[in-house]
Protein backbone atom coordinates (compact mmCIF):
# COMPACT_ATOMS: atom_id res chain seq x y z
CA UNK A 1 0.00 0.00 0.00
CA UNK A 2 1.53 3.32 -1.05
CA UNK A 3 1.98 5.89 1.88
CA UNK A 4 0.43 9.26 1.84
CA UNK A 5 4.05 11.02 0.78
CA UNK A 6 4.02 8.89 -2.69
CA UNK A 7 0.47 9.75 -3.50
CA UNK A 8 0.43 12.57 -6.64
CA UNK A 9 -0.91 15.88 -5.43
CA UNK A 10 -3.92 17.09 -7.09
CA UNK A 11 -3.37 18.95 -9.94
CA UNK A 12 0.66 17.57 -10.54
CA UNK A 13 1.64 16.43 -13.85
CA UNK A 14 4.54 14.20 -12.15
CA UNK A 15 4.51 12.33 -8.37
CA UNK A 16 5.80 14.91 -6.19
CA UNK A 17 8.57 13.56 -4.44
CA UNK A 18 10.95 15.01 -2.10
CA UNK A 19 14.22 13.21 -3.30
CA UNK A 20 12.90 13.99 -6.83
CA UNK A 21 14.46 10.50 -9.05
CA UNK A 22 12.53 11.86 -12.02
CA UNK A 23 13.98 11.57 -15.49
CA UNK A 24 13.99 14.95 -17.38
CA UNK A 25 12.93 14.17 -21.37
CA UNK A 26 15.03 15.63 -23.92
CA UNK A 27 14.92 18.31 -26.38
CA UNK A 28 13.22 15.66 -29.03
CA UNK A 29 10.76 14.26 -26.88
CA UNK A 30 8.44 16.75 -28.21
CA UNK A 31 5.73 14.66 -27.01
CA UNK A 32 6.67 14.46 -23.39
CA UNK A 33 7.58 17.81 -23.40
CA UNK A 34 4.08 19.18 -24.87
CA UNK A 35 2.95 18.02 -21.20
CA UNK A 36 4.96 21.01 -19.54
CA UNK A 37 3.49 23.29 -21.58
CA UNK A 38 0.32 25.53 -20.97
CA UNK A 39 -2.70 26.48 -23.49
CA UNK A 40 -0.52 29.33 -24.26
CA UNK A 41 2.97 27.66 -24.83
CA UNK A 42 4.33 28.56 -21.34
CA UNK A 43 6.54 26.45 -19.10
CA UNK A 44 4.18 24.95 -16.30
CA UNK A 45 5.46 26.23 -12.59
CA UNK A 46 6.66 23.41 -10.25
CA UNK A 47 4.18 23.13 -7.75
CA UNK A 48 2.20 22.14 -11.67
CA UNK A 49 5.25 20.01 -13.12
CA UNK A 50 5.75 18.29 -9.31
CA UNK A 51 9.96 18.31 -10.96
CA UNK A 52 12.42 19.25 -8.23
CA UNK A 53 14.65 22.81 -8.64
CA UNK A 54 17.38 21.19 -10.21
CA UNK A 55 15.05 18.78 -12.76
CA UNK A 56 12.99 21.99 -12.91
CA UNK A 57 15.77 24.17 -14.48
CA UNK A 58 16.52 21.14 -16.88
CA UNK A 59 13.26 20.58 -18.25
CA UNK A 60 13.26 24.69 -18.58
CA UNK A 61 16.51 24.19 -21.07
CA UNK A 62 14.91 21.08 -22.72
CA UNK A 63 12.36 23.31 -23.81
CA UNK A 64 13.72 25.99 -24.62
CA UNK A 65 16.03 23.65 -27.11
CA UNK A 66 13.31 22.38 -28.62
CA UNK A 67 11.82 25.50 -29.40
CA UNK A 68 14.92 27.05 -30.94
CA UNK A 69 15.16 24.44 -33.13
CA UNK A 70 11.30 24.93 -33.98
CA UNK A 71 10.37 21.49 -32.35
CA UNK A 72 7.84 23.24 -29.92
CA UNK A 73 6.39 26.68 -30.32
CA UNK A 74 7.21 30.20 -28.27
CA UNK A 75 4.88 31.88 -25.95
CA UNK A 76 1.76 33.19 -27.57
CA UNK B 1 40.68 19.04 -26.02
CA UNK B 2 38.57 16.85 -27.99
CA UNK B 3 34.86 16.59 -26.69
CA UNK B 4 32.23 14.53 -27.50
CA UNK B 5 28.88 16.94 -28.99
CA UNK B 6 25.51 15.89 -30.32
CA UNK B 7 24.40 18.29 -33.18
CA UNK B 8 21.11 19.05 -35.11
CA UNK B 9 20.32 20.75 -38.18
CA UNK B 10 17.48 21.75 -39.94
CA UNK B 11 17.91 22.09 -43.23
CA UNK B 12 15.98 23.70 -46.32
CA UNK B 13 13.24 20.60 -47.63
CA UNK B 14 14.19 22.48 -50.99
CA UNK B 15 17.79 20.78 -50.68
CA UNK B 16 16.39 17.65 -49.78
CA UNK B 17 14.32 17.60 -52.23
CA UNK B 18 17.43 17.18 -54.99
CA UNK B 19 19.00 14.48 -53.30
CA UNK B 20 19.34 14.01 -49.11
CA UNK B 21 22.19 12.34 -49.94
CA UNK B 22 24.04 15.50 -51.09
CA UNK B 23 22.12 17.07 -48.20
CA UNK B 24 23.48 14.75 -45.81
CA UNK B 25 27.18 15.37 -46.87
CA UNK B 26 26.49 19.19 -47.18
CA UNK B 27 26.51 18.98 -43.25
CA UNK B 28 29.39 15.86 -42.68
CA UNK B 29 31.79 18.25 -44.96
CA UNK B 30 30.68 21.55 -42.73
CA UNK B 31 32.02 19.53 -39.93
CA UNK B 32 34.56 17.68 -41.34
CA UNK B 33 35.88 21.09 -42.62
CA UNK B 34 36.57 22.63 -38.93
CA UNK B 35 38.11 19.19 -37.78
CA UNK B 36 35.05 17.28 -36.17
CA UNK B 37 35.75 13.87 -36.58
CA UNK B 38 31.86 12.28 -37.02
CA UNK B 39 30.64 9.22 -35.34
CA UNK B 40 27.30 9.24 -36.80
CA UNK B 41 25.32 11.72 -38.76
CA UNK B 42 21.50 10.49 -39.78
CA UNK B 43 18.46 12.12 -41.29
CA UNK B 44 16.17 12.30 -37.87
CA UNK B 45 12.94 13.50 -39.28
CA UNK B 46 11.21 15.78 -41.97
CA UNK B 47 8.16 17.58 -39.87
CA UNK B 48 5.84 20.77 -39.86
CA UNK B 49 7.72 23.43 -37.46
CA UNK B 50 6.14 24.73 -34.89
CA UNK B 51 6.33 27.85 -36.25
CA UNK B 52 7.44 29.54 -39.48
CA UNK B 53 11.56 29.63 -39.95
CA UNK B 54 12.96 31.43 -42.75
CA UNK B 55 9.05 31.42 -44.64
CA UNK B 56 9.17 27.60 -44.30
CA UNK B 57 6.72 25.33 -42.54
CA UNK B 58 8.16 22.22 -42.75
CA UNK B 59 11.82 21.10 -42.92
CA UNK B 60 14.62 17.92 -42.40
CA UNK B 61 16.30 17.61 -39.07
CA UNK B 62 19.59 15.81 -39.65
CA UNK B 63 21.10 14.63 -35.92
CA UNK B 64 25.13 13.68 -35.99
CA UNK B 65 27.13 12.95 -33.10
CA UNK B 66 31.12 14.00 -33.52
CA UNK B 67 33.92 14.68 -31.68
CA UNK B 68 35.55 18.27 -32.18
CA UNK B 69 37.92 20.82 -30.42
CA UNK B 70 36.49 23.04 -28.33
CA UNK B 71 37.93 26.30 -30.66
CA UNK B 72 36.93 24.91 -33.46
CA UNK B 73 33.43 25.06 -32.48
CA UNK B 74 33.19 29.15 -32.55
CA UNK B 75 33.97 28.90 -36.14
CA UNK B 76 31.58 25.92 -36.96
CA UNK B 77 28.81 27.59 -35.16
CA UNK B 78 29.18 30.75 -37.42
CA UNK B 79 29.39 29.18 -40.58
CA UNK B 80 26.46 27.43 -40.04
CA UNK B 81 24.83 30.84 -39.04
CA UNK B 82 25.59 32.01 -42.08
CA UNK B 83 24.81 29.17 -44.58
CA UNK B 84 21.35 29.34 -45.81
CA UNK B 85 20.97 25.84 -46.73
CA UNK B 86 20.84 25.09 -42.24
CA UNK B 87 18.00 26.78 -41.02
CA UNK B 88 18.77 26.42 -37.50
CA UNK B 89 21.69 24.29 -35.67
CA UNK B 90 21.84 23.27 -32.33
CA UNK B 91 25.29 21.84 -30.75
CA UNK B 92 25.43 20.51 -27.17
CA UNK B 93 27.50 18.97 -25.47
CA UNK B 94 27.46 15.25 -24.80
CA UNK B 95 28.43 12.50 -22.38
CA UNK B 96 28.47 9.49 -24.01
CA UNK B 97 27.05 8.51 -27.67
CA UNK B 98 23.19 6.68 -27.20
CA UNK B 99 23.07 3.25 -27.76
CA UNK B 100 20.61 2.58 -30.55
CA UNK B 101 22.57 5.61 -32.75
CA UNK B 102 25.15 3.48 -34.62
CA UNK B 103 22.53 0.90 -35.45
CA UNK B 104 20.11 3.38 -36.90
CA UNK B 105 22.90 5.49 -38.94
CA UNK B 106 23.94 2.15 -40.15
CA UNK B 107 20.62 1.01 -41.11
CA UNK B 108 20.33 4.56 -43.43
CA UNK B 109 23.13 3.52 -45.27
CA UNK B 110 22.43 -0.23 -45.96
CA UNK B 111 21.03 -0.55 -49.48
CA UNK B 112 17.18 0.28 -50.17
CA UNK B 113 16.97 2.85 -47.70
CA UNK B 114 14.37 5.16 -49.22
CA UNK B 115 13.54 8.63 -48.22
CA UNK B 116 10.37 9.54 -48.83
CA UNK B 117 10.24 12.94 -50.55
CA UNK B 118 9.28 16.15 -48.93
CA UNK B 119 5.19 17.10 -49.34
CA UNK B 120 5.19 20.19 -51.32
CA UNK B 121 3.68 22.55 -49.00
CA UNK B 122 6.59 23.72 -47.53
CA UNK B 123 6.87 26.77 -50.03
CA UNK B 124 7.99 30.36 -48.84
CA UNK B 125 4.66 32.42 -48.28
CA UNK B 126 4.80 34.88 -51.20
CA UNK B 127 5.59 38.66 -49.51
CA UNK B 128 2.26 40.50 -49.41
CA UNK B 129 2.39 44.10 -51.53
CA UNK B 130 0.17 46.46 -49.67
CA UNK B 131 -1.99 47.95 -51.92
CA UNK B 132 -1.85 51.72 -51.58
CA UNK B 133 -4.40 53.76 -52.58
CA UNK B 134 -3.17 56.06 -55.15
CA UNK B 135 -2.30 60.01 -54.33
CA UNK B 136 -5.52 61.53 -56.60
CA UNK B 137 -7.79 58.87 -54.73
CA UNK B 138 -7.09 60.00 -51.28
CA UNK B 139 -6.64 63.85 -51.46
CA UNK B 140 -9.10 65.62 -53.48
CA UNK B 141 -6.91 68.53 -55.01
CA UNK B 142 -8.99 72.04 -54.83
CA UNK B 143 -9.20 73.91 -57.97
CA UNK B 144 -6.87 76.82 -58.11
CA UNK B 145 -10.01 79.01 -60.07
CA UNK B 146 -12.01 78.06 -57.47
CA UNK B 147 -10.17 79.51 -54.93
CA UNK B 148 -9.18 82.51 -56.82
CA UNK B 149 -13.52 83.09 -57.07
CA UNK B 150 -13.31 83.07 -53.19
CA UNK B 151 -10.82 85.99 -52.50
Amino acid sequence: MSSFTERRPKGTILSKDKNCKQTVPNYKDTEFLKKFLSAHGQIVSRKRSGYCAQCQKQLKASIKHARHIGLLPFVG
Amino acid sequence: MNRLYEGMFLLDNQVVREDWKSAKTLVAETLQKHGAKLRTLRRWEERKLAYPIAGRKRATYFLGYFDIEVDGLPALRRELDLSEKVLRHLILSCEALPETENELAAAELAEGFTVPAPPPDDAPEPKREEERPSFEDTIEVPDLNDLEDVR
